[in-house]
C-alpha cells in the first residue's frame, strides 16, 4: 500500500514539473479545446433529446388500438386482444419496413388504454409525443360518437399538443366490416360533435383541466383545418393488416 | 351431439323399463320421469363419453359435475394481447358474449381484483395474476356448476407458464397445450380425492354449529390459489373471533369466505390507546379487551370501531322510544298548512332575485403544489426489519411476498380509515392492491412502503376517475335539441341536504342561461313544498307543486309534462328522504323513477357519513334494480356529496361511495349558500387521503 502511494506521489510530481515546462500558450489552447468539446457534446445531447419520436395510439376502448399496435410491430394481431389494462410500450422497426435494406430507424410507439378510468395515463404520455394516431371504430361509430368526440376534444385542447403542433391522424378502423361508415361521414360527425362541445365548454372552465385551449374560431362552425396542428383522416382495418395510412403517417413524422 | 343422443337413448330405455315396472300406477307421467332420469344420467354419460382416460369411479347415481365443464382458460398480458386460449388450442366452442371484457371492465379495473369470483350471464370467472411478468390468467366455467379445482388449476398454470414465458414470444400453442391438458387432469383428480375425503370426514363429524355459520362473515382473504371455499365453513369457526367486532355488512357482491390461514392479527379489532383515538371511552371496548387476549395491534381504527359500537345500542333505544305512548295523542287531522292562495306570501317576501356571484363550479381550483413528502409511518414493527429491508431494497432483487406487504398495507388501511373511509372498502382496496403487487420484483433502491404507496395512489386515482362523462351541460344541450327537458331526480336518506343542493344546482344552471323548473315531489315532510317555493321565488324560476299527500310519481310526471309545454330546459325533482331499509318508501321511489325515466338519478350523500355509506348505496341500488319493471334497471347515475365544508381532511366518504356504486361524484356541496357547489378534484382528494 505505502509503495503505491509513494509511486503515485512520484507520478504527480513528475506531471507537475512537466506541465511547468510547457510554454503557457499551449496549455491555454489545450484547455480551450477541451472546454469546446465538452460544450459541443452537451449541446448535441440537448438537441437530440428534445425531439420526441414517440407515436401515441389513443382512442376509445374497443376501437382496435392494441390490434393496430401488434400489426405495426409483427404484421399480425396474433390470437386477438382483450381490453388493455396497461399501456403497450415498445420501440421497434415497423414490420413492413423490416425487409428494407439499409438503416431503418426504429419507432417508439405507445398504445394507451382507452378505458375511461385509465385516462390519466394518456396525460403522462402526450408531452413526449411526436404524433398522435386517434383510432375510431368505424363500425360502431354512432353509439360512441359523443364519447369519441370528447376524447378527441381533450387531446386537441391539451396545451402541449397545441404548442408543439403535434399532428393527429384520425384512423377509422374496422372498415373491412360491411356496416362501417366512411371516413368523410366520420369526419363530419366528429366536427359537429366537437362544435357542440366547444360551446358547452367555453362557457365554463372546468376545475380539473387547467390547461385547456380554445379550439377553432368563435362564431364559426368547427372544422379540423382550424386547428393549429395538422389533423388528417384515414381509414383502414387493423385485423386484416390494412394499416398503410398509419405507417405512412409514422414515417412522415418520425424521420428515418 | 353424441352425448345428447347417447343419453337420450339410455334415458329412453330406462323410461320404457321404468314404465313397464310402474304400470300399475294410474298416471305414470312419463315426461317428468324421463326428464328426471336424463338429468340424472347426462352427467354420467358425458363423463364417460368425454374423458375416457379417467379412472372409472363407481357412480351410485349421484349427480356429479361433469369434469370438462371448464369452458375456457385464457392467458393474456396486462397490455391486452392474448397469449394462449384453451378454446382455440383444444378446439372447443368459443364463449358466448365477451365475459372477459366484462370482467376487466367491471371488476379488475374497479379495484375488485381481490374478489373470489365474478359472474356474467351464465359464466363464472376466476382469475389470478402474475404481477412480475404482467400476465393475467382467467378461467371461465358455467355458473351453475361449482368446480372445486379451478383455483388449484390456476395456480398450477401460472407456475408452469411462468417458466416458458418470453416477452418477445407471442405463440405458445405447441408448448403449452400439452402441459395444460396434464395440469387439468391432475387438478381434477386432486379435487375428486379431496371431495371424497371430505365426504368421509363430514359423515364422521357432527355438522358445524349454527354459531360458526353466523360468524362466517364475508371477509375475503385475498390472493389466489387457495383451495375450495367449501371447506371454509369448518375453518371459519376458529378464525371468527374477531368477526363479531365487524359488522357483517352484506353488500350483494360475490365474496366467498376463504379459510383464514393468517391468524387474526390483521383483523384490527383490538385497540389499546391508539394515538389517534379522540372518541369517548367506550365500555364495550373494555369488555372486549378483557374477553380477548389477542395481540395488541396498533390501529387507527379506534374512531370507526368506537362509533360503530356506539351506534349498536342505539337501535334498541330507538325502538323503546317508538313504543312510548303519549298521553295527549294528537288528532289524526292532517297538519297541512299550505295556503292555496299565495298572495300574502308574495308581498312579504323579497322579490329581489338572488345575485350572489359566480357559482364555485365555474371557478378554477387553485391547486397548491405542495411537496408530496410521504410521511413515514413511524410505527414500531417497521424498525425491526429496517436493516434487512434496506439491504434488500438496495439489492433490488426482492420478490414481494404477501407477508412483506402486510405491514405496509395495514398502515395504509389504518390511514385510510382514519380519513373516514368505510372499513370494508379500505379492506377490499388493500387486498386489491396486494393482489396486484404480489410476486412483483422490487426495483432497486425502492422501499416496500413506497411501492405500496404508489400502487395505492394509482388505484385510488383509477377509482375516482369517472367512468363516463360528467359534463351535464352537454347532456342538457343534447336533450334540448331533442326537444325534451332534462330531468334530474335527487334521492337520498333523510337530512343530507337534497333540497338545499337542489337549489344550488338550479342556481348554477341558471348562470349558464338554461331555464329550470323545480318539481316538489317531497309530499311528505312538512314545509318541504314551502322550502322549495322560497327557493323558486328567490331564483325566480317556476315551480310545479301539488301540495302534500299526493303521489310523488304522478306529481313528477305532471311536472315534466308542464315543463315540456313551457319549453323548460331542465327539471329538478326533489324527493322525500327515506331510509334504505324502508321497503314501502323504496318501492315508491322506484315507481317514481320507472314512471318518469329521468335522465340523471343523483344520489345525495353527506360527507360526514361513515360506514353507513356502503349500506345506503348498496341498498338503494339493489332496490332500484329489484323493483324495476324493465330488465335494464335505472340505477344511481351520479353522486352529490354534501356538507363537504364540515370535514377538514376526512374525505373518505367520497371514496366509499364511488367504490361501492361505481357512479362518479358530479357535484360537491361545500356550504349553505347558492354559490357553494364545486366539482370534485380527484388529485387533491387522493393526496388528502394518503397524507
Amino acid at each position: 500500500m505505502d509503495e503505491w502511494i509513494r509511486q503515485a506521489e512520484l507520478w504527480v510530481g513528475q506531471a507537475e514539473s512537466w506541465i511547468r515546462q510547457q510554454p503557457s500558450e499551449q496549455i491555454y489552447v489545450a484547455a480551450a479545446v477541451v472546454a469546446v468539446t465538452i460544450l459541443v457534446l452537451i449541446a448535441a445531447s440537448c438537441l437530440k433529446s428534445s425531439k420526441p419520436n414517440t407515436i401515441v395510439l389513443s382512442g376509445l376502448s374497443g376501437s382496435g388500438k392494441t390490434t393496430l399496435f401488434y400489426q405495426l410491430r409483427d404484421g399480425s394481431s396474433h390470437q386477438g386482444t382483450v381490453t388493455s389494462m396497461e399501456e403497450n410500450n415498445d420501440t421497434f422497426v415497423l414490420h413492413s419496413e423490416q425487409e428494407r435494406k439499409g438503416k431503418v430507424k426504429p419507432v417508439h410507439i405507445v398504445d394507451v388504454p382507452g378505458h375511461a378510468r385509465l385516462k390519466p395515463k394518456l396525460d403522462e404520455v402526450l408531452p413526449k409525443a411526436a404524433g398522435v394516431i386517434f383510432v375510431v371504430d368505424a363500425q360502431d361509430f354512432l353509439s360512441s360518437m359523443q364519447a369519441a368526440a370528447e376524447y378527441l376534444y381533450d387531446i386537441l385542447t391539451k396545451a402541449t399538443v397545441v404548442k408543439k403542433k403535434v399532428p393527429v391522424l384520425i384512423f377509422c378502423n374496422k372498415t373491412d366490416k360491411v356496416t362501417a361508415h366512411s371516413k368523410e361521414f366520420i369526419k363530419k360527425q366528429l366536427e359537429k360533435e366537437i362544435n357542440k362541445l366547444r360551446e358547452s365548454r367555453n362557457a365554463i372552465s372546468s376545475a380539473d383541466i387547467s390547461d385547456e385551449v380554445q379550439l377553432g374560431f368563435p362564431g364559426e362552425a368547427f372544422n379540423f383545418s382550424q386547428c393549429q396542428n395538422k389533423v388528417t383522416v384515414a381509414e383502414g382495418a387493423g385485423s386484416t393488416g390494412n394499416v398503410s395510412p398509419a405507417e405512412q403517417f409514422i414515417r412522415e413524422y418520425v424521420k428515418a | 351431439m353424441l352425448n345428447q343422443s347417447c343419453c337420450s337413448w339410455i334415458g329412453s330405455i330406462l323410461v320404457s323399463s321404468g314404465a313397464a315396472r310402474s304400470d300399475p300406477d294410474p298416471d305414470p307421467d312419463p315426461p317428468v320421469l324421463l326428464f328426471d332420469l336424463i338429468s340424472l344420467l347426462s352427467p354420467i354419460t358425458l363423463r364417460f363419453a368425454s374423458i375416457p382416460s379417467i379412472d372409472p369411479i363407481p357412480i351410485a347415481l349421484q349427480v356429479q359435475p361433469p369434469a370438462t365443464m371448464l369452458e375456457e382458460l385464457l392467458i393474456f398480458t396486462r397490455g391486452g394481447l392474448i397469449l394462449w386460449s384453451s378454446c382455440r388450442a383444444l378446439g372447443a366452442a368459443a364463449l358466448k358474449g365477451s365475459p372477459i371484457d366484462a370482467l376487466i371492465r367491471s371488476c379488475l379495473l374497479e379495484e375488485r381484483s381481490a374478489d373470489a369470483s365474478f359472474s356474467h350471464d351464465n359464466y363464472a370467472l376466476k382469475w389470478t395474476f402474475h404481477n412480475d411478468l404482467g400476465l393475467v390468467f382467467v378461467a371461465v366455467y358455467q355458473k351453475i356448476l361449482h368446480l372445486l379445482y379451478v383455483d388449484d388449476l390456476l395456480a398450477a398454470v401460472r407456475r408452469e407458464f411462468a417458466l416458458i414465458y418470453d416477452p418477445r414470444r407471442t405463440a405458445y400453442d405447441n408448448d403449452f397445450t400439452d402441459i395444460f391438458r396434464q395440469l387439468h387432469r391432475e387438478a381434477e383428480a386432486r379435487a375428486e380425492e379431496m371431495k371424497k375425503s371430505k365426504q368421509a370426514l363430514s359423515s364422521r363429524l357432527p355438522p358445524p354449529t349454527l354459531l360458526a355459520h353466523r360468524k362466517a362473515a364475508p371477509k375475503v382473504r385475498g390472493g389466489g390459489g387457495k383451495p375450495s371455499a367449501a371447506s371454509s365453513a369448518n375453518k371459519s369457526g376458529d378464525s371468527s373471533d374477531g368477526d363479531s367486532d365487524h359488522h357483517a355488512l352484506t353488500n350483494g357482491s360475490s365474496l366467498a369466505t376463504r379459510p383464514a390461514a393468517v391468524p387474526s392479527k390483521s383483523k384490527a379489532g383490538k385497540e389499546n390507546g391508539a394515538p389517534k383515538d379522540n372518541g369517548a371511552f367506550d365500555v364495550t371496548r373494555l369488555q372486549r379487551l378483557r374477553n380477548k387476549n389477542d395481540k395488541k395491534t396498533n390501529t387507527g381504527a379506534a374512531d370507526n370501531n368506537g362509533t360503530k359500537k356506539l351506534t349498536k345500542p342505539d337501535p334498541t333505544k330507538k325502538k323503546g322510544k317508538q313504543d312510548r305512548v303519549w298521553d295527549d295523542k294528537p288528532s289524526n287531522k292532517k297538519l297541512d298548512f299550505t295556503d292555496p292562495a299565495d298572495e300574502r306570501g308574495d308581498e312579504v317576501a323579497d322579490r329581489v332575485a338572488v345575485i350572489e356571484g359566480e357559482s364555485m363550479m365555474d371557478k378554477d381550483e387553485d391547486l397548491t403544489s405542495d411537496s408530496e413528502d410521504e410521511e413515514e409511518a413511524q410505527d414500531g414493527p417497521k424498525k425491526k426489519g429496517w436493516f434487512s429491508s434496506m439491504f434488500q431494497s438496495i439489492a433490488g432483487n426482492n420478490v414481494l411476498d404477501k407477508s412483506d406487504l402486510q405491514p405496509a398495507l395495514k398502515a395504509l388501511k389504518d390511514r385510510l380509515m382514519s380519513k373516514n373511509v368505510a372499513e370494508e372498502i379500505a379492506e377490499k382496496l388493500c387486498e386489491s392492491v396486494a393482489a396486484s403487487l404480489e410476486g412483483k420484483k422490487l426495483g432497486s433502491f425502492t422501499r416496500i412502503s413506497s411501492t405500496v404507496q404508489t400502487a395505492m395512489e394509482e388505484a385510488l386515482l383509477r377509482i375516482l376517475t369517472p367512468r363516463r362523462s360528467i359534463d351535464i351541460l352537454r347532456d342538457v344541450h343534447a336533450a334540448k335539441e331533442r326537444g325534451r327537458p332534462y330531468v334530474i331526480v335527487f334521492v337520498g336518506v333523510n337530512g343530507v341536504g337534497k333540497s338545499t343542493n337542489l337549489a344550488k344546482v338550479a342556481y348554477w344552471l341558471l348562470q349558464h342561461n338554461l331555464s329550470v323548473t323545480l318539481a316538489a315531489c317531497d309530499t311528505f315532510r312538512s314545509g318541504a313544498v314551502e322550502q322549495l317555493r322560497t327557493h323558486a321565488r328567490r331564483l325566480q324560476i317556476p315551480i310545479f307543486e301539488k301540495g302534500y299527500e299526493k303521489d310523488p310519481a304522478v306529481v313528477a310526471r305532471e311536472a315534466i309534462q308542464e315543463a315540456s309545454r313551457n319549453k323548460s330546459d331542465v327539471v329538478l325533482v326533489d324527493t322525500a328522504g327515506r331510509m334504505q331499509d324502508n321497503e314501502p318508501l323504496m318501492r315508491a321511489l322506484s315507481k317514481l323513477i320507472n314512471l318518469n325515466s329521468p335522465d340523471l338519478v343523483l344520489f345525495v350523500g353527506e360527507a360526514l357519513v361513515g360506514n353507513d355509506a356502503v349500506d345506503q348505496l348498496t341498498k338503494f341500488n339493489q332496490k332500484l334494480a329489484d323493483l324495476s319493471a324493465v330488465p335494464t334497471a335505472r340505477l344511481i347515475d351520479g353522486i352529490l356529496l354534501t356538507k363537504f365544508d364540515t370535514i377538514d381532511d376526512k374525505v373518505g366518504a367520497a371514496l366509499s361511495m364511488v367504490y361501492i356504486s361505481g357512479a362518479p361524484v358530479m357535484f360537491v356541496g361545500c356550504g349553505q349558500s347558492y354559490t357553494d357547489l364545486k366539482k370534485l378534484n380527484v388529485k387533491s382528494i387522493v393526496k388528502t387521503l394518503l397524507k
